[in-house]
């Protein structure tokens, strides 16, 4: 999968979980500054990880704040 | 029946032994671990022998940081057999200031004086930085489930006295760093043969509980670990990362193991009921539910009933409703609303409120205030309200909330300050405002948090709540504080939005409050999202955003986009 069809599953799963239009943020936006926080960002995680078939253990999301840090981690899962 | 067990232990080692009763875990790996409750017990028993091969002796504190609920269970119970002091630590920390969360670890630490600390190999890249710190030095760091494998060094069980202390609960201070509340194994007896009791939830042989909770917080420990052990209730445990990652497994787990009791905070009912869709609802049977408590944070009437709509179509009865009231210093619960009994909302005037008096709203009236009744003491426990004097004050005057009996704590562990200040003459000052109706309480917030504009008191959930409904404003995200300004109080309101709606929800939040309240604010500032202070439990801290503010410290749209 392309990083820029990654890109759009978030953009997807963001505007259902938080009702709202996602379409215009870029991959350095802070995730929380999107106006996800960090219980409705546990459950974009969720949503991808049943998307994509892949775990993203608690422990590997401390420190990550951009989209492009979330989207890379989950590629090296899925690697 | 055979008397009451007087402490954990030995509530333990009287559980029926067999293959069908027990508790199941669901692991983070998604794997799925019974254990009947010998296994618990024997599991418990080799835990406490490395424990004190690893040199702990009784009454020693050993802090447990740890992410799976099956391994947390096994080293608590060693811990207890082995007459050493647990102390539960939030194990993750999500998408937030690594510093911050490694601050608080080491402060529980050295102020437990911990002399053993038990984690996991998945949070070694966080124990390794904490235990660089200099108040972990001299600690021993194991890691679970190596260090507790092969065979058991000899162990002698101590003897254990319903006065000794059976745990630490550090508690996520709303002004200060966590305290540690002592919870003996009397008052654990005491609270869960309460709340579990004929005058709680009349446990009966054929309960099951399930539970996300977290349980390094007591409504998770007590409720579904260990009040449940001491009167024999089987439960179902999933993470709370599971939990957040699908909202929707909670109640699909009551589904799946025909689920009679579960317990969760206010959010948590708002949020199932707007994540399960229409489609899912067939698959959904609450039927079994005869307890769906509420407590831990302020409980919001709309939310619940909203609930109870939404999931009737699954058999879920309203009378399963249980608000509930309590904190860590009365183990877990002090009230509880009567079960089986349709919820109580009390509708009392706005204007009188803020003179302190609770009066009942006029028929029909728009601008009520609903408040959810939480029910009556324990037997053997006493509340009152009182006032500044320590005054006990009739029905419907809003004062103190003030409880003693053999749930609440002996005090705070080393620390004789907030000891005496918390516990005067054998009762428990909670902090919390509220007033009582013919013996059943009410509860309307903090006492450090009213807010006293012009003689009138107001409470900041009412004036949050109502930003909260405005579109554009983040859920639970708002906090309403006052400042003094040239010795006048004045309002400040806080809402966290995205920068594009900022402008916008400036005037509305001055307009609603206007409206709702007749108050003017003072100032508006609307700030990134997750920039709100909260504690470890996800209550916002309005005296830290407070200070914050005062300081020029709390970020804000505009702040950043000027910068």
């Amino acid at each position: 999968m392309q990083r820029s069809e990654l890109f759009e599953m978030f953009q997807r799963m963001a505007t259902e979980i938080a009702e709202k239009d996602f379409s215009g943020v870029t991959q350095d936006s802070n995730i929380q500054e999107l106006g996800l926080d960090s219980l409705s960002t546990l459950e974009l995680v969720g949503a991808m990880e049943r998307e994509l078939g892949v775990q993203i253990p608690d422990e590997q999301l401390v420190g990550i704040q951009t989209v492009r840090q979330l989207l890379e981690l989950v590629e090296k899962r899925m690697a | 029946m055979a008397p009451e067990p007087q402490t954990l232990v030995e509530a333990l080692y009287r559980l029926p032994d067999g293959e069908e009763r027990g508790f199941r875990f669901l692991g983070l790996d998604r794997k799925e671990r019974y254990y009947p409750y010998a296994a618990m017990r024997a599991e418990a028993e080799r835990r406490a022998a490395f424990l004190a091969a690893a040199g702990l002796e009784k009454g020693d504190r050993v802090a447990l940081l740890l992410p799976e609920n099956h391994e947390f269970v096994l080293s608590f119970l060693g811990a207890s057999v082995g007459g050493f002091v647990p102390v539960p630590m939030y194990p993750q920390a999500t998408f937030k200031a690594v510093d911050a969360y490694l601050d608080i670890l080491a402060h529980i630490v050295e102020a437990s004086d911990a002399r053993a600390l038990v984690c996991m190999e998945q949070n070694r890249d966080v124990v390794e930085k904490l235990a660089g710190r200099p108040e972990l030095e001299g600690r021993e760091i194991l890691f679970a489930p190596e260090c507790f494998e092969g065979a058991p060094p000899p162990f002698e069980r101590p003897a254990i006295g319903p006065d000794d202390l059976c745990f630490l609960q550090f508690t996520s201070g709303s002004t200060s760093k966590p305290k540690g509340v002592m919870v003996t194994h009397g008052n654990l007896v005491a609270n869960a043969t309460a709340f579990l009791g004929p005058h709680g939830l009349n446990r009966t042989p054929d309960d099951v509980g399930v539970s996300w909770l977290p349980l390094f917080h007591d409504m998770g420990l007590i409720g579904f670990v260990l009040g449940t052990l001491i009167v024999d209730l089987p439960v179902v445990l999933m993470p709370t990362a599971h939990f957040a990652r699908m909202p929707r497994m909670w109640l699909e787990l009551i589904t799946k193991h025909r689920g009679t009791i579960t317990y969760a905070p206010n959010f948590a009912y708002q949020l199932v009921t707007k994540r399960v869709r229409d489609k899912d609802l067939a698959e959904l049977d609450l039927s079994t539910l005869r307890v769906a408590g509420c407590g831990a944070e302020p409980i919001r009437a709309k939310t619940l009933l909203e609930f109870a709509d939404r999931f009737s179509a699954c058999g879920f009865s309203p009378k399963a409703l249980l608000p509930s009231y309590g904190m860590a210093e009365s183990c877990l619960a002090i009230t509880f609303h009567p079960r089986e009994e349709e919820m109580v909302v009390d509708r009392v005037d706005p204007a009188a409120m803020r003179d302190g008096i609770a009066a009942p709203a006029a028929e029909g009236a728009t601008d009520a205030l609903e408040i959810v009744g939480c029910g009556v003491p324990f037997p053997g426990h006493e509340l009152r309200i009182v006032d500044e004097q320590g005054e006990t004050l009739e029905d419907r005057r809003v004062g103190e909330i003030v409880a003693r009996g053999p749930s609440v704590t002996p005090g705070y562990f080393r620390n004789p300050e907030a000891t005496a200040a918390g516990l005067r003459d054998g009762w428990l000052h909670t902090g919390d405002l509220g007033y009582t109706v013919d013996g059943s309480v009410y509860i309307c917030g903090r006492i450090k948090d009213l807010i006293i504009i012009k003689g009138a008191n107001h409470y900041p959930q009412d004036l949050e709540w109502a930003v909260g409904e405005l579109e554009g404003v983040r859920r639970g995200n708002v906090c309403a504080f006052s400042v003094v300004r040239d010795g006048t109080e004045e309002l400040v309101v806080m809402a966290e939005a995205n920068r594009a709606d900022a402008e916008r929800l400036r005037k509305q939040i001055a307009e609603t409050i206007f409206a709702d309240f007749g108050l003017q604010v003072a100032d508006v500032v609307i700030s990134p999202v997750g920039t709100l202070p909260k504690t470890s439990s996800g209550k916002h801290q309005r005296r830290k955003t407070q200070q914050l503010y005062e300081r020029g410290e709390l970020a804000s749209h505009t702040a950043v986009g000027s910068a």
